[in-house]
């Protein structure tokens, strides 16, 4: 998806100083990486923080980066993955009591997700629909454990292949699978429980 | 899960083909063998099901819009450079705005552009708050050695003028380090009578609590509430608890006499050694 030899040079030049390279580089990334903290963090509000904080880090690295140890896009993504943990470490006390509220309702009645879809009744047109069917995935998604949400995204989203995402992981190719499995299996279940109360 | 085998299908290796087969990778024998055990197997069964079904719910999730800000603010952040032609390049992605910058912006972006990396550098919190420190501790140490800024004005930079000055300023440090050196002097002979005047007067032993008097223990007082919790401090900590308190407090002046007698069994024979080591002594005991 990169050409090696166009990054690698882009990023010399980006180091040597030059701040059209670097622009290039955040007119090139911005997009994947605001779209990977968004899908993990929920908010658009955090995810454009994240964002901001990620090509910071980036470009106070950028001469650490080594195109023969991999392709920049998992250098980009490992950057990003690591922030979202550690925004994830800084904001679990918040977090503990968001999930048990939620843990609560989905075993009650998984309310907050099918009040999502509203009015089931009267069909609106296909985009409104779309929309709203995405909005509820991505409750749902925000609702898996780190680990799972994480996989899927670089998956399913991100459509990195299993040695990237394991590269990014830190953990065997068997134990990425393993999880994007489980994690789609999860929020499948999740789903089902929440479109069999609206439907 | 159940280690079972079916249809040539092992129920544990089941996660990794599930993957292969979702890909499209796997083919043929495997695949039939595959879906074979999909069908009898009443674990992996219903979970081919649902991750199949979690892969197409999560297609449902395009790519999002990032907010037109997001590269502004990245690069003001990173390269400090706000300039009028990325605002231009943000407006005019947005379609909001036929505004084309003057040559006065032009050149001012450019001239950024030239000086961002540096200044980039600079502006991060850590290296700003160096420079400051630097810039502070190199201003002070100036006024010490008696620099004005008003004198930077007439400096000369011929090479003579700068050897000139070179030693100058090095005559200036010496004399202020020999004045230092003065002042410790005469102060440390002044200590030094007033040692040899006082014990001769308290040298009979029942007169040694006047050391208590003496501003030189103050220091050695002071210390002791610093650097160890000694029994005045644990009963105050623990006041509210009984009337033994107040008893512990009246032994407070009791505590001090003993004090004073231990540092007299500790130099019964030199009373000219320095109070100090007194002090250092008995805070190890
Ligand atoms: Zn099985």
């Amino acid at each position: 998806m990169e050409d090696v030899q166009v990054v690698a040079m882009l990023v010399r030049r980006c180091v040597a100083g030059d701040a059209a390279a670097w622009e290039e580089i955040v007119q090139t990334y911005n997009r994947r990486i605001y779209n990977i903290c968004y899908r993990f963090a929920g908010s658009a509000d955090d995810a454009e923080d994240l964002a901001q904080e990620v090509f910071i880090k980036m470009y106070r690295t950028l001469a650490s980066y080594d195109s023969s140890k991999g392709a920049f896009v998992t250098w980009v993504t490992t950057i990003t993955r690591n922030l979202l943990v550690d925004h994830f470490r800084k904001t679990k006390q918040d977090r503990i009591t968001d999930s048990l509220d939620a843990a609560t309702s989905a075993h009650e009645d998984a309310l907050p997700l099918s009040e999502q879809i509203q009015d089931q009744s009267a069909p609106p047109d296909a985009r409104v629909r779309s929309r709203e069917v995405g909005e509820t995935v991505h409750a749902a998604l925000a609702r898996l454990s780190p680990e799972l949400r994480e996989a899927v995204i670089l998956r399913d989203l991100q459509d990195l292949d299993y040695r990237e995402i394991a590269t990014v992981l830190k953990v065997p190719e068997g134990t990425v699978k393993s999880r994007i499995n489980r994690g789609r299996a999860e929020l499948a279940r999740l789903l089902q429980r929440t479109y069999r109360q609206v439907m | 899960m159940p280690d079972k085998t079916s249809n040539g299908v092992q129920c544990h290796e089941f996660d990794t083909l599930l993957s292969d087969a979702l890909d499209g990778v796997l083919t043929g024998v495997q695949l039939d063998a595959f879906h074979a055990h999909t069908r009898t197997c009443s674990v992996c069964g219903p979970l081919f099901a649902e991750v199949q079904a979690g892969r197409n719910w999560l297609k449902d999730l395009t790519e999002v819009e990032p907010p037109a800000s997001l590269v502004t603010n990245i690069l003001a952040s990173t390269t400090g450079v706000d300039t009028q032609r990325l605002r231009v390049n943000v407006s005019a992605s947005q379609g909001a705005s036929s505004f084309s910058p003057s040559w006065w912006e032009r050149a001012q972006a450019h001239i950024s552009g030239a000086i961002q990396p540096i200044w980039g550098t600079v502006r991060q919190p850590r290296f700003a708050m160096s420079f400051g420190m630097a810039f502070f501790s190199l201003s002070v140490a100036l006024s010490v050695l008696g620099v004005k800024p008003a004198d930077l004005r007439s400096i000369s930079l011929r090479p003579a003028a700068i050897r000139h000055t070179y030693y100058n300023t090095q005559a200036r440090v010496v004399r202020y380090y020999e004045n230092i050196r003065f002042v410790y002097e005469v102060e440390s002979r002044v200590r030094e009578l007033k040692r040899n005047v006082v014990p001769a007067e308290a040298a009979p032993a029942g007169e040694k609590k006047d050391h208590k008097n003496d501003t030189t223990q103050q220091p050695e007082q002071k210390q002791d509430r610093n650097y160890s919790q000694n029994d005045t401090h644990l009963i105050l900590a623990c006041a509210p608890l009984g009337p033994s308190v107040f008893d512990s407090l009246n032994h407070d002046p009791l505590n001090q006499d003993s004090l004073n007698l231990d540092q007299r069994d500790q130099d019964p024979l030199n009373q000219d050694l320095p109070v100090v080591s007194v002090t250092t002594y008995r805070r190890f005991v």
